[in-house]
């Protein structure tokens, strides 16, 4: 099958790269750019292990044509890390065992990702609502509500830490 | 498991996707969020030579608020369930787009996706070394019908959510094509029969849902019966819409359902039934009565026809009891 040239961006940076149309994005981002952190658990739109969050929205990497998404921010799990450093929400999953075989997280922490992005201080039924596309064999899901609480309290004394800071 | 080959078309208005639609007759077909169709295309109930990716069309997104209201077929059902308009205009359309999929699957899968949904049965979305050993069926490669054998008629069930809600708020639906665009009422969509599911010819275009302005304000509930909570298409659903008087008799009113039967419809006699009629238990047996009648559920899905009979006949009734006392 002839490939495209494609141009897409990626967490803020741009790849431009030859696929096939009928390639999925989950696939592309894995296979051709080694981006593994997002997960294949079904490869059949049910699980939400491939969760990537496009132009501020959760979707599943594993329906996506790559190359129908050239004009979109595609945002992976890979992002949320600065400088080696684990994000406010990935170290609540770490903290209250949010995350045990791992195969669910990255997906999971996409969809609370945007979650966190909208709504500051979600209710525990805004956090269960935001991950009901989003499959745990392992965790029984209450450790993963706990990690969005964790990592809330933990932004929200960081920000204080921050004004205090200004003030002095 | 990988796609099959294709050549994806992207159009930049719809008059060229009409073209293109013309130009392959026969080998293409339209892909809008693709939620339904990928998944298809993966287990190989299709093969088309050429996609046509509705995406770059701008103008088949939005909701407008006239006359009624005006949904593009491009519109994302989660922008749907989430629009503060449509949930005080038509309530029973956002309690039904909210029930679609997932949260994950809502930001992808369009209002026209939604209605021109494939139907679905437990032989047909599977594998294809799972339908082989089965010796396939009717809808796809196959010669007989494993659900109801013997006959000639494909019994796959219209699943989609919004359907029944639009149904009931007596939608219109705009359909472009290389003839002239034409307008029809939704419930003029569905043929009820689980192969050739839509009167949609090869070349045409679902572009535009019109609310009409009479409907505007009806009360409204949905309910939905899945095996989970959440992701699971629907197994039987119910929509009603109401207009009451201050003195609590409705002045109007109709009932639809959906994953039933091979398409989405309205319950015959509802309307006249509800129309002059106070919230009764007579009443609402009588609903469940004319429900039980239009309906045919048969081994399509993991749910019983039994249970599925049953559990439409309860929903009718809190659906009808929720809607009045809201
Ligand atoms: C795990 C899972 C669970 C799901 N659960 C539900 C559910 O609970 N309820 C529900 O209703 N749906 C459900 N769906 C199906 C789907 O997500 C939604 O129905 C969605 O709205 C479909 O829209 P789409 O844009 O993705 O359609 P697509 O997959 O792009 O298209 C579906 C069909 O419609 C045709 N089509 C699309 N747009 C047009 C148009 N404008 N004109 C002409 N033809 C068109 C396509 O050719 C294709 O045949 C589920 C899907 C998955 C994968
Ligand atoms: S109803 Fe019969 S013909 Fe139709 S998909 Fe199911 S088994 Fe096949
Ligand atoms: S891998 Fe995409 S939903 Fe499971
Ligand atoms: S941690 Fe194993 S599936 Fe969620």
């Amino acid at each position: 099958m002839r490939k495209e040239l494609v141009d897409l961006s990626i967490n803020g940076r741009r790849h431009e790269l030859a696929v096939e149309p009928n390639r999925t994005l989950l696939d592309v981002l894995r296979e051709d750019l080694r981006l593994t952190g997002t997960k294949c658990g079904c490869d059949d739109s049910s699980c939400g292990a491939c969760t990537v969050v496009v132009d501020g929205q959760p979707m599943l990497s594993c329906l996506l044509l790559a190359v129908s998404y050239q004009d979109s921010q595609i945002q992976t799990i890979e992002s949320l890390a600065t400088q080696g450093e684990l994000g406010a929400l990935q170290r609540g999953f770490v903290q209250e065992g949010g995350s045990q075989c791992g195969f669910c997280t990255p997906g999971m922490v996409m969809s609370l990702h945007t979650l966190l992005e909208s709504t500051a201080d979600p209710t525990e039924e805004e956090v269960r609502a935001a991950i009901s596309g989003n499959i745990c064999r392992c965790t029984g899901y209450m450790q993963i509500c706990r990690a969005v609480r964790h990592a809330v309290a933990e932004i929200r004394e960081e920000e204080i830490r921050e004004k205090e800071r200004l003030h002095a | 498991m990988t796609l099959p080959e294709f050549t994806l078309l992207r159009p930049r208005n719809l008059p060229e996707a009409i073209d293109s639609l013309d130009r392959h007759r026969g080998d293409i077909q339209v892909i809008a969020g693709g939620t339904d169709l990928v998944p298809s295309l993966k287990q190989r109930l299709f093969a088309p030579r050429y996609l046509l990716d509705l995406k770059p069309i701008r103008d088949l997104r939005g909701i407008r608020n006239g006359h009624g209201l005006t949904i593009g077929a491009m519109t994302t059902v989660g922008a749907i369930a989430d629009s503060p308009l449509v949930a005080e205009k038509f309530p029973v359309l956002a309690a039904a787009a909210a029930a679609i999929a997932s949260p994950v699957l809502r930001t992808t899968g369009t209002l026209g996706g939604n209605l021109c949904l494939d139907t679905r049965c437990l032989w047909y979305n599977q594998s294809p070394f799972w339908r082989a050993s089965c010796g396939f069926c009717l809808k796809k490669d196959g010669k007989v019908c494993h659900v109801a054998p013997g006959g000639e008629k494909c019994w796959a069930v219209f699943s989609g959510d919004t359907a029944p809600a639009l149904l009931a708020l007596g939608a219109e639906i705009e359909i472009a094509s290389p003839r002239a665009s034409r307008r029809l009422p939704l419930a003029d969509f569905y043929t009820g029969d689980g192969m050739a599911r839509i009167k949609l010819a090869g070349d045409e275009i679902l572009t535009r849902v019109h609310l009409p302005e009479s409907s505007a304000g009806l009360r409204g509930a949905y309910f939905k019966y899945r095996l989970r909570g959440s992701i699971d298409y629907p197994l039987a659903g119910v929509a009603v819409a109401l207009d009451l008087a201050p003195d609590g008799t409705c002045r109007r009113g109709a009932l639809a359902v959906t994953a039933l039967n091979p398409k989405p419809q309205l319950i015959p006699g509802a309307e006249a039934a509800l129309r002059g009629s106070r919230l009764s238990d007579d009443l609402l047996d009588r609903l469940a009565e004319l429900t039980n009648r239009a309906i045919k559920p048969l081994s399509t899905s993991a749910s019983t026809p039994d249970y599925r009979r049953h559990i439409a006949r309860v929903f009718v009734r809190r659906a009808v009891r929720q809607a009045w006392q809201a």
